[in-house]
């Protein structure tokens, strides 16, 4: 069993997705409750763009978390988050691979593919797959994502999501995540859990809700705003923004069942209109990963760059 | 004979989907075999099977190519066929060679048209499976389907090879694209080299060595045998649970079955959650000791035969610990308030936009239940049923509302009676459900569930066809079956009062609106009241029920129940027959008449026309106490002596004479004679067998 620690399984799954055809990006700089939400993945399984792109993704899920007290839970986790379009057909034995590179002997180990579908609503986005249990425990989130902003996909996108807390823990043999290392000998509870607790107290206590409604309605704005002059990527970091502000509110108890559908569609329609802005953006732009290195095209069958 | 294997290699299906997918196979395949001439047999040709990843299926018997038959060939006009001098024209010529036939093959006799018998030969078996294979594997539909690649083709999960053998060979198809062959693979880890397959047996023993067991059956009895010896080493047995063996059993290629342990302290809380958390969320099997208490052991499926490094239990152990660590978290959090004080919060809870929050539902439960019964007890767990909708327990755990409920109501040292009604007041759910275990809780569910409806049929949020999403079929399934209960839980309330009581709660005027709506209601229940009635215990047959309900059931199901039991009794009596016979007579006669409204006596004119008017008045006045009496068996009973009387009357007196006086008051005492058991039931619904009346 290898006692990795949280950075050499970050470090040996860019390593094994670079070497399997991957951009490695770098996180999104925007609070986001998954690496679904970067438009490395939400934006680019959009229109038939070619893409593939592993990186890491601190995910802020203001609900989730329990003030640095609950050794499995974390208002902010890391995730590993591959996108492969189009999804290669033997995408499983790839991910097999991965876990292979991370040092496991799958003949002694217990791996499974349990149904999971998954579909956020404020994205519009829906996709099936599976919880892959690596002894019981869900250590992915595999996604064949169907739909996005509401617009049906093709090629089809194969999300991978990794969760790297899990994961670590389980291979270092770690009863609590605030007990594995981090890397060079610094552990993940001395550097984060002061982080967990403040944020647990901010989100559930603290946070101020009338402040967090304007910023909502201040970030809604000026997201249509974008939209509206045609700067689709601006406008969706500001969606991104009200996202995140409505899980604050949400975690804050500050949103009635009755205004959640609203708040929640209202989150929806901007990101809908962004995903349908980016799509047609791309097209004006000629579609340009359909030739990834900006060369032009070998074929003279494809025509000549304008 | 011939034989046919097919594989067909997929990523993982959803293990709740396989039992549905096989029965549709079955169900093509069948008729498959049987088109290409299948001779019956007492052994079923057609084998389906499945693990995660693959579906299988192996017809065994098939004939080798279709029965040969002839058809009837059509040609030019018998005119246009011969010259003048009779020798065939062109056209003959021309069809006898496109036919390959000669001028001896003509049908002779009848018809303006040549025509000739063609031989069709059969199609080889071949031939008509790789046209029936691929559509019958292709347009197989599953709840949720997906695409993949350029999303050309929509199915479960995108599919990686098809093996395709018919007697040895390769018989040649594609589905979806991908063409067949004679290769497999093993085990996704433990053999995932290929495998070169050449029958169904080679098939299942190869497959066999690569750590694949192909029948879902011996998977699921490994794991049986298996799961009772760790639960025994564990001094316990695994919780007997079909739902996860119906899952296991597709999650798995190579079964295997764990044991693993989770922190004993996690045993302080509540055992439903320890329980739901295993089984709906891990799909674990809890090991109980032999009186029933659960242990920290438990048991997890794996795809593997065996656990060599412990990882298996180590994992599971992890993620179940994580999993109650959490509850544990909510279950603290919980308990910080009362139940009590959690009523405000109900106020933020929609129960329906137009119907309100969960307080004001509360509100009118309380209402309904005061109307049942005035006891303190089940009104205190009226007040509190829905709180647990606020605790972060039932938002983690949504299956376990009521439960939770109940819980903390006993963990709050509320009165037995209070804590049980909270706990089961959702019960029944399903048919086969038990009723709350008290007459409190009984009461609470009818509140609770006659609200619901109401409420739902004052928005105008009535189900239609198959379209029920708030399942108000199954909260009118309820209510009948509290009413319908006879023990120490029965509650004595008809469905009209219940309905009136819901309207009050709901602060509905009586108007010919809500007047409607409760027509509307009341129709809906006689749905329900049939379905249950006639697939209870009782055996009542369609048409016992029907007369029965004809006589009401909107004041009392258990009295609807006497009065069918007293017809079901009664309808094989030979007398009963005879008057049911003339009760139908009756009512066809007196249908749309003129009726008296009263017997005048004065004009009843023969002797047998005033025994039968006595008799009646006699007997009328009878049954009519039996029926206060509730004594329907011998108010029947009664009825049925006056059939040779009226025999006679039909026989001797004529009623539909010119005389209309006379007329309207021979109508009159039929019809008071046909009415004297229109409480119990109307007995023209009971379908008389005549050859049973005549002996």
């Amino acid at each position: 069993m290898p006692r990795l620690s949280f950075q050499d399984l970050i470090f040996r799954l860019q390593t094994f997705w670079a070497e399997h055809g991957c951009m490695i990006e770098t996180p999104l700089d925007v609070a986001v409750g998954a690496g679904t939400m970067h438009p490395a993945t939400f934006l680019r399984v959009l229109g038939p763009e070619p893409w593939n792109a592993g990186y890491v993704q601190p995910s802020r899920r203001p609900a989730d978390g329990r003030y640095g007290d609950n050794p499995f839970r974390l208002g902010k986790h890391y995730q590993f988050q591959v996108v492969l379009k189009p999804a290669p057909l033997n995408v499983q034995d790839l991910y097999l691979d991965s876990l292979r590179a991370i040092g496991l002997d799958l003949t002694r180990h217990d791996i499974r593919f349990e149904e999971d579908n998954w579909e956020a609503p404020t994205l519009g986005a829906w996709g099936v797959g599976w919880q892959i249990l690596l002894d019981g425990m869900e250590i992915t989130q595999f996604t064949y994502f169907q739909q996005a902003g509401g617009i049906d996909l093709s090629p089809i996108s194969a999300e991978i999501t990794y969760g790297l807390e899990r994961l670590t823990m389980f291979l270092s043999r770690r009863a609590s995540v605030y007990d594995i290392e981090w890397g060079a000998g610094f552990g993940y509870g001395p550097v984060r859990k002061q982080d967990e607790y403040e944020f647990s107290k901010y989100y559930f206590e603290t946070a101020d809700i009338d402040m967090h409604w304007q910023l909502f309605k201040l970030y809604e704005k000026e997201a249509q705003h974008c939209l509206d002059e045609s700067l689709v990527l601006p406008a969706y970091e500001w969606t991104l923004k009200c996202s995140h502000v409505f899980n604050t509110l949400d975690a804050r108890g500050a949103v009635s069942v009755t205004e959640r559908v609203g708040v929640m569609k209202r989150v929806r329609d901007l990101a809908v209109r962004c995903a349908h802005q980016f799509l047609a953006s791309r097209e004006a732009l000629g579609f340009p990963l359909l030739n990834p290195l900006g060369n032009p095209p070998a074929n003279p069958l494809i025509g000549e760059r304008a | 004979m011939a034989e046919y294997f097919f594989e067909l290699l997929t990523e993982e299906i959803p293990a709740w989907m396989h039992e549905a997918a096989h029965a549709a196979l079955l169900q093509q395949l069948t008729k498959l075999t049987h088109d290409l001439g299948e001779p019956a047999g007492d052994r079923n040709p057609v084998i389906v099977n499945s693990t995660p990843r693959r579906i299988i299926f192996f017809l065994s018997r098939i004939p080798l190519r279709e029965n040969d038959r002839e058809e009837e060939v059509k040609g030019p006009p018998i005119k246009a066929a011969y010259d003048a001098e009779g020798k065939p024209t062109q056209a003959l010529n021309g069809f006898l060679k496109k036919n390959n036939a000669a001028i001896e093959d003509l049908i002779t006799g009848g018809g303006d048209y040549i025509r000739i018998l063609r031989q069709i030969k059969g199609r080889a078996a071949g031939e008509i499976l790789q046209q029936r294979i691929p559509q019958i594997v292709e347009s197989l539909r599953w709840p949720k389907m997906m695409r993949w690649g350029n999303g050309e083709h929509s199915y479960i999960r995108p599919i990686h090879s098809v093996v395709s053998i018919l007697d040895g060979a390769h018989l040649p198809i594609t589905i979806f694209g991908l063409a067949s062959a004679t290769t497999t693979v093993g085990h996704r880890t433990l053999a995932p080299q290929r495998i070169e397959v050449t029958s169904y047996n080679d098939y299942v023993t190869k497959l066999e060595l690569n750590r694949v067991v192909i029948d879902a059956e011996r998977r699921r009895h490994v794991m049986a045998e298996r799961a009772r010896i760790l639960a025994n080493e564990a001094g316990g047995t695994p919780a007997i649970d079909a739902s996860i063996w119906s899952q296991w059993q597709y999650l798995t290629e190579y079964p295997g079955v764990v044991r693993a342990e989770f922190g004993g302290d996690y045993l302080a809380l509540p055992e439903e959650v320890l329980v739901t958390v295993m089984r709906v969320h891990q799909k674990q099997l809890p090991i109980r000791t032999a009186a029933g208490k659960l242990t920290s052991s438990f048991l997890a499926v794996l795809d593997n035969d065996g656990d060599p490094d412990g990882n298996a239990a180590y994992g599971n152990s992890f993620v179940t610990n994580a999993r109650f660590a959490d509850a544990k978290f909510f279950y603290e959090t919980d308990r910080k308030r009362t139940l009590e004080s959690r009523r405000d919060q109900l106020s933020h809870l929609q129960f329906q936009e137009k119907l309100g929050n969960y307080l004001q539902k509360t509100d009118r439960i309380e209402q309904i239940a005061a109307a049942i019964t005035d006891d303190p007890e089940t009104l205190a767990a009226a007040r509190l049923c829905k709180t647990d909708l606020v605790t972060e327990m039932v938002k983690e755990f949504t299956e376990l509302q009521g439960n939770i409920g109940g819980i903390y109501a006993r963990e709050e040292g509320m009165p037995e009676n209070t804590w049980q009604a909270v706990y089961d007041h959702y019960l029944p759910i399903n048919i086969d459900d038990a009723l709350p275990r008290t007459r409190s809780g009984a009461v609470v569910s009818l509140a609770d569930k006659i609200d619901t409806l109401v409420g739902f049929f004052l928005v105008g949020a009535r189900p239609t066809g198959s379209k029920d999403p708030f399942a108000l079929r199954r909260a009118a399934q309820g209510v009948v079956q509290i009413l319908l209960n006879r023990d120490k839980r029965s509650v004595k309330i008809g469905i009209d009062k219940l309905i009136d009581v819901a309207l009050q709660s709901h602060e509905q005027p009586s108007n010919p609106a809500t007047q409607q709506l409760k027509a509307d209601l009341l129709g809906f229940f006689t749905e329900r009241i049939r379905t249950l009635l006639e697939a209870s215990a009782y055996g009542f047959a369609y048409d016992e029920i029907a007369a029965a309900m004809e006589a009401g059931w909107e004041s009392s199901l258990t009295d609807l129940v006497d009065r069918i039991a007293a017809v079901k009794a009664m309808r094989n009596e030979p007398n009963f027959l005879s008057i049911l016979d003339s009760a139908k007579r009756i009512a066809n006669i007196t249908a749309g008449q003129q009726i008296a409204a009263s017997i005048d006596p004065s004009k009843l004119e023969n002797a047998v026309e005033s025994r039968l008017a006595s008799l009646a008045a006699v007997v009328s006045t009878q049954i009519e106490e039996m029926i206060g009496e509730r004594d329907y068996k011998r108010a029947l009973e009664t009825f049925a002596a006056m059939a040779p009387e009226l025999e006679t009357f039909f026989d001797e007196v004529m009623v539909m004479v010119d005389d209309e006086a006379l007329r309207r008051n021979r109508m009159a005492l039929l019809h008071k004679i046909g009415s004297a058991v229109a409480g119990i039931a109307d007995v023209t619904k009971i379908v008389v067998d005549r050859r049973e009346y005549r002996t």
